[in-house]
């Protein structure tokens, strides 16, 4: 091979999790649905928490949502460290967002 | 993890507290014994309480070191996220067909850290927390599991392939597909556990339908310190429960249901919840609706002389309907059974329904065993030899072969192991110079 000559293009490899995207058919409607509407939800509690905290009901009501679904995410925003649990307020726990973790430097 | 091998002397399904004990004891004895869970963790429900009665020592710190030992035991082959698809005789053994399912992770190259699961997106119900908390589509199955191996779930996977890239020791491996394994046994021990009666059964009790109509399983995740909430509170707007209701025999002892027998637990576990509620919000009211109180076992009438002393009131009364009223509470219909005739409509912000037990797994065509009218095994000399079942070599533990409590289960648990060891024994000396227990034995010569 001269220095001109150009190898041919390897084609590239598939991911191995796009193979298996591929073997059980793709992603299926409900899930994209399910997946959707799980990030409105979220972009609309955080947006919510932004400026204070706030109780299940409060949160309910400024997302206009119904306060069991409120409840299922906040527990799971809960535990995997994107809201932390304050004080009581009548009855109710008061939640905040968390600041993102900083990089180490 | 280990191949499966070519045999072993028993195989014992299912890894819950009843078939680790007999594993434990027939893997002491020195037989080589396989333990199958269907699901990715052994423990099974008692991992997920809370506290046991009547001692409120904390469950998981009686059942992990049982996980722990099962899973390092010499003798005990541990085979996770695995189903027993058939049984068949062989002799006086069995071959046993197994399905392997794939977690899309090199097993002996996951250290369980989580990375892959903080690194997803999608949040699914756990199943774990019986639907009331979160988990990933790829996830460690609980802060207890053994083995602590991450399994994804395929149907909630988007495939992004965010888990891969976090992955510090690069195990995950998209391109596993299901396994059928073939092995032979010389004995089964089932012990397969319970089920809880379905919440919508008793469709009056609005269970299913109103968040706050509670199941009792779900009750032992809220107060677990692990739990779904962290602390205890209202599925439907996490509310701090004031007052809450236990309603008893919630699909048991109801022949309009087609459930004629008593689960036996229910009375004690709804006292240690009522009792725990007590102890963990200051001032909450706690009733319990029943019919007859059963605290048959060792220590058990003290245990509910405790809780009502300390402050659980109990009603003797049948409740009939429940309805969902204002701010999601709950108004319950109910003859207390005072001789007076009375119909009262009390109000409580919280239900627990203690439902009744039904057993998690039937062996029409995986196994010869057959099954009591009441769908759990049939142990046709229950009195004498309670896990003796009617196929030859097959043996029974646990919920499995009826409600029973956690000592009662591993009780029969030991039981189980003598029998299998006994069986295995029997066929050896028939066997004569035959290398394994059950190796040149014709299931004619054996009565």
């Amino acid at each position: 091979m001269t220095a001109t000559e150009r190898p041919e293009a390897r084609p590239k490899e598939k991911r191995p999790w796009l193979i298996l995207r591929d073997r059980h058919g793709g992603m299926s409607a409900q899930l994209k649905e399910y997946f959707k509407e799980q990030q409105r939800i979220r972009k609309l509690m955080k947006e919510a928490l932004k400026g204070e905290p706030r109780t299940i009901p409060q949160l309910a009501t400024a997302c206009k949502l119904d306060s069991s679904v409120v409840v299922w995410h906040v527990m799971a925003m809960r535990r995997y460290g994107l809201i932390s649990e304050g004080a009581e307020q009548n009855g109710y726990l008061l939640y905040a967002l968390k600041e993102a973790p900083k990089e180490p430097s | 993890m280990a191949e499966i091998r070519k045999r072993y002397d028993a195989l014992v399904i299912g890894g819950g507290i009843a078939g680790m004990q007999a594993a434990l004891d027939l893997g002491e004895q020195g037989y080589e014994v396989l333990l199958v869970e269907k699901d990715p963790s052994i423990g099974g429900i008692m991992v997920g309480l809370n506290k046991v009665f009547p001692t409120l020592d904390c469950s998981s710190c009686i059942c992990t070191p049982r996980m722990a030992e099962a899973a390092h035991h010499p003798k005990i082959q541990l085979q996770t996220y695995t189903e027993v698809k058939r049984v068949e005789r062989r002799g006086a053994g069995f071959e046993i067909r197994l399905l392997k399912k794939p977690r899309y992770i090199n097993e002996d190259g996951c250290v369980g850290c989580g990375d892959c699961e903080r690194a997803c997106p999608v949040d699914v119900p756990h199943e774990f927390d019986f639907g009331l908390g979160a988990r990933r589509a790829i996830y460690i199955p609980h802060a207890n599991a053994i083995p602590q191996k991450a399994v994804l779930d395929l149907d909630n996977c988007i495939f992004c392939g965010k888990c891969d890239a976090e992955c510090p020791p690069k195990c995950l491996n998209f391109l596993q597909e299901p396994e059928e394994v073939t092995t032979e046994v010389g004995a089964v021990i089932v012990a397969t556990g319970l089920r809880l009666v379905p919440m919508g059964t008793k469709s009056e009790y609005g269970g299913g339908r109103f968040p706050n109509v509670m199941s009792p399983l779900a009750m032992e995740r809220v107060q677990s310190g692990n739990g779904p909430f962290g602390r205890v509170l209202r599925p439907s707007d996490g509310k701090i429960p004031r007052d809450v209701a236990y309603v008893q025999c919630a699909g048991s002892r109801d022949r309009s249901i087609g459930i004629p027998y008593c689960s036996r637990v229910c009375c004690m576990y709804a006292l240690k919840q009522a009792l725990l509620l007590r102890h963990y919000i200051h001032g909450i009211s706690v009733t319990l609706y029943y019919m007859d109180i059963r605290a048959f076992g060792k220590g058990y009438e003290q245990f509910y002389r405790r809780a009502v002393g300390e402050g659980v009131r109990v009603v003797k009364g049948k409740v009939a309907k429940i309805t969902q009223v204002e701010n999601q509470d709950l108004l319950l219909r109910v003859e207390p059974l005072d001789g007076e005739g009375r119909v009262e409509e009390r109000r409580h912000d919280l239900v627990v329904l203690s439902q009744g037990l039904l057993p998690a797994w039937h062996p029409k065509g995986i196994l010869d065993a057959e099954e009591a009218e009441d769908g759990f095994f049939l142990t046709p000399e229950a009195t004498i030899r309670p896990s003796v079942t009617t196929s030859r070599g097959v043996f029974v533990a646990g919920v499995a072969a009826g409600p029973k409590d956690i000592p009662d289960a591993i009780v029969e648990a030991g039981d189980a192991a003598m029998a299998a060891a006994a069986y295995l024994e029997w066929t050896r000396r028939r066997a004569g110079s035959a290398t394994t227990a059950w190796e040149g034995v014709e299931s004619e010569v054996v009565t």
